[in-house]
C-alpha cells in the first residue's frame, strides 16, 4: 500500500502542497477559479514550522483512527483503499474529531457545519499535495518497497534529521 | 465459545464487532429491548426537526459480522448456571457475558409528570414521540439545560414552539461546561428566543382534563406549556443484575480488564464505573467514545486478549449549539489550589486552560476549536508541556510541536 510520507528538511515552506490540495478540492479544480471560488476551498493539510523543522502536516489515516472511533453520526469510515473518509450528509458539525485528532488535522467547514479532512485524493493515482511539491519534501512510497530502517529514520525526523 | 452481549448501542456494538474479529468461530448474540436497527443515540434529538436525518448505522454491523440479534428484555442473571434470564421467561446460556446496558433516563417524581406530553429522550421511540406530540402545539418547557435539554429545545424551538428551559443549577450544561463558556452559550441560546430559568425546578404540571397547561416552579412561577420534555440527566442501567451479586457502586465496578466481580461477565459502556483520568476518583461516563473504547477493549478481551483500560475523561464534550462551536475536555472548574487558570474572551471567542505545573489538566473552546484535538491528547495522556505552555496559552500549539514524541495512545497496549 502507498503511503504519503513528509521529509522535513526538504521542506522549504512554500506551501505549494496547501494549495494544491485546496485547488484539487474546488469546484472547478483549476487554480484560476479556486482563487475566485466563494467561500474559498479548503486545505486538508498544515504546513506548521518552529525554530527547529518545519513541514506539512498531514492526516496519517491512522490505523487506529480516533476520529473514526469517535465519530458519533456514522460520517467517517474507512473506504476499500483504507482511507478515513467522510459521508458527508451525515456530518452534524458536532466537532468530536476535531476534538480527538492528535494531529490537529480535521477542521470546520464554517458555511456548510461540516468537519473537512484529507480524502488522500482517492480519485487520483498521485495525490495533489505530493504532486505539487517542488522539493520532494512529500512523497507517495509503497512501504512494501521502503526499508524499516528508512521508515523509522523518516517518522523520527523531526528528532534526529534525515541525512 | 458462546458470547452474549446485553445492549446494542455503541459499547455492545464494538465489543461484538472485536470478538468476531478475535474469534471467527465464536457464536454472539446480542440481545436488546429496542426493536430498531442499531442507531447513533446522539443523533435522536435531530429526529424532531430535521426530515432528512438518517441516524441508523449506514452497514448493519451485527448483520455483517455475524451476531444473532435477540429482541427482549433481561430481567436477571443466573450466575451459576450461566444463564441470562429473559422477561419472556426464556433463558440464554453463556460461556462469556458483556453488560452493556447503557443509562436510562433520570425522571424525577413530580406531580403530573404521568400521562400525555411528557417525555424523557433517551431512546429513537422518545423522539418520535416527542415529534409527533409537538405537532400543533405551542409551548414547551425543557427540564434539565445539559446538552440533551439545550438540544431538544433547539429542535423544539426550530419547529416552530415557544420554548423554556428550567434548570436547577445556576448555569446551562453543568459539569460539561465551566460558568464563563455557559454564559456564552446561555446568550446564544436566549438569542435564538429559548427562554432560560436558571436556579428552579418542576414542581408540577398542571394538567385541564388530563391536558398539559402549564408547569409550576419550586420558585412559584407558573411557565404555560402543552409538551414538556425531561433532560433531568442518566444513570447507569444496572437494576436488570441488581439481584445477580455484581458489585454495583455508582455503575457496575470492573477491573482494569474491564471484568466485573462475577465469573466471565465483563461491562463496558455507560453502564459502568471507573477512574476519571483527570480526577483520578471512581465516576460514570455518558459519553459514546468512552462507551465505544470500553466496547473495544472488553470485546478483545472477552476474545482472549488482556489489554487494561486506563480510564476515560469524564468531560471530553464537543458540540454545536446556535452555530457556536463548544468543545470542553478534562478539568474544567478547578476546585483547591495548586492551579493556574489561564482565560482568555476578549474577542468573540473564549478559552481557558487549567494547568497544574506544566501539565495541561483541562480546556474549555468556545467559538473556535481549531487543534483542540493536540490539547485533548495533552490532557489525557499528561503530558508535560514544559516550554510550549506560551504557545498552549496563545493558541498556537500544533502537531509540529510534538513531531518525533510519541504521537498519541488512544488504545492501551
Amino acid at each position: 500500500m502507498k503511503q504519503v510520507f513528509v521529509i522535513p528538511e526538504r521542506c522549504m515552506g512554500c506551501r505549494s502542497c496547501e494549495i494544491g490540495c485546496a485547488v484539487q478540492h474546488s469546484k472547478e479544480k483549476t487554480l484560476f477559479s479556486a482563487v475566485l471560488q466563494s467561500p474559498p476551498p479548503m486545505k486538508r493539510l498544515f504546513v506548521e514550522s518552529t525554530d527547529a523543522i518545519r513541514m506539512p502536516i498531514i492526516c496519517r489515516h491512522c490505523e487506529d483512527a480516533p476520529c473514526l472511533r469517535a465519530c458519533i453520526s456514522g460520517c467517517l469510515y474507512r473506504d476499500e483503499k483504507g482511507f478515513v473518509r467522510r459521508r458527508k450528509e451525515r456530518c452534524i458539525g458536532c466537532w468530536t474529531c476535531i476534538m480527538v485528532c492528535p494531529f490537529g488535522v480535521v477542521t470546520r467547514d464554517r458555511e456548510k457545519h461540516i468537519a473537512v479532512k484529507c480524502d488522500r485524493c482517492h480519485k487520483l493515482d498521485t495525490p495533489a499535495c505530493v504532486a505539487a511539491c517542488p522539493t520532494g519534501a512529500l512523497v507517495l512510497v509503497d512501504i512494501d518497497d521502503m526499508p524499516k530502517e528508512t521508515r523509522q529514520r523518516l517518522v523520527l525526523a523531526g528528532q534526529k534529521g534525515v541525512g | 465459545m458462546r458470547y452474549l452481549v446485553i445492549g446494542r448501542s455503541i459499547a455492545g456494538i464494538t465489543a461484538a464487532k472485536e470478538i468476531r474479529t478475535n474469534d471467527s468461530l465464536a457464536e454472539i448474540t446480542v440481545v436488546s429491548e429496542e426493536k430498531a436497527k442499531a442507531y447513533y443515540r446522539p443523533l435522536i434529538p435531530f429526529l424532531i426537526d430535521r426530515e432528512e436525518i438518517d441516524i441508523f448505522f449506514p452497514d448493519d454491523p451485527l448483520e455483517k459480522y455475524g451476531v444473532k440479534t435477540l429482541h427482549e428484555k433481561v430481567t436477571g442473571l443466573d450466575v451459576t448456571a450461566k444463564e441470562a434470564l429473559l422477561s419472556s421467561g426464556k433463558r440464554l446460556g453463556y460461556d462469556r457475558l458483556l453488560i452493556a446496558t447503557g443509562s436510562r433516563a433520570v425522571i424525577p417524581e413530580v406531580k403530573g409528570f404521568q400521562g400525555e406530553g411528557v417525555f424523557p429522550l433517551r431512546t429513537m421511540d422518545d423522539a418520535l414521540g416527542i415529534k409527533s406530540c409537538a405537532k400543533g402545539k405551542k409551548r414547551a418547557v425543557v427540564l434539565g439545560g445539559g446538552f440533551v435539554g439545550t438540544k431538544v429545545s433547539a429542535a423544539l424551538r426550530h419547529i416552530g414552539l415557544g420554548v423554556t428551559i428550567v434548570e436547577r443549577c445556576d448555569q446551562v450544561l453543568p459539569q460539561r461546561l465551566d460558568r464563563g463558556g455557559a454564559r456564552i452559550v446561555a446568550e446564544a441560546i436566549r438569542k435564538a428566543g429559548i427562554g432560560i430559568v436558571l436556579n428552579d425546578s418542576v414542581s408540577e404540571v398542571v394538567r385541564e382534563s388530563g391536558t398539559i397547561v402549564s408547569v409550576r416552579l419550586s420558585s412559584g412561577a407558573l411557565i404555560d406549556a402543552d409538551i414538556v420534555v425531561i433532560a433531568a440527566g442518566a444513570r447507569p442501567n444496572t437494576e436488570p443484575f441488581r439481584s445477580s451479586g455484581v458489585q454495583v457502586g455508582k455503575g457496575i465496578r470492573i477491573d482494569e480488564a474491564l471484568r466485573t466481580n462475577l465469573p466471565d461477565v465483563y461491562a463496558a459502556g455507560d453502564v459502568v464505573e471507573y477512574v476519571d483520568l483527570v480526577t483520578g476518583e471512581l465516576s460514570v461516563s455518558a459519553l459514546w467514545t468512552n462507551a465505544e473504547e470500553m466496547g473495544r477493549i472488553a470485546g478483545r478481551n472477552m476474545a482472549g486478549a488482556n489489554i487494561k483500560y486506563r480510564g476515560f475523561l469524564g468531560v471530553m464534550n464537543a458540540t454545536e449549539i446556535m452555530d457556536i462551536p463548544v468543545m470542553s475536555v478534562g478539568l474544567i472548574e478547578p476546585e483547591g489550589s495548586g492551579y493556574e487558570v489561564v482565560v482568555d474572551d476578549a474577542i468573540g471567542t473564549y478559552r481557558k486552560l487549567v494547568f497544574k505545573e506544566d501539565v495541561l489538566m483541562g480546556v474549555v473552546f468556545v467559538g473556535d476549536v481549531a487543534h483542540a484535538g493536540i490539547y485533548t491528547n495533552l490532557i489525557r495522556n499528561r503530558i508535560p508541556i514544559g516550554s510550549l505552555k506560551e504557545e498552549a496559552i496563545r493558541g498556537e500549539l500544533g502537531y509540529i510541536h510534538f513531531v518525533g514524541t510519541v504521537p498519541h495512545q488512544t488504545f492501551p497496549a
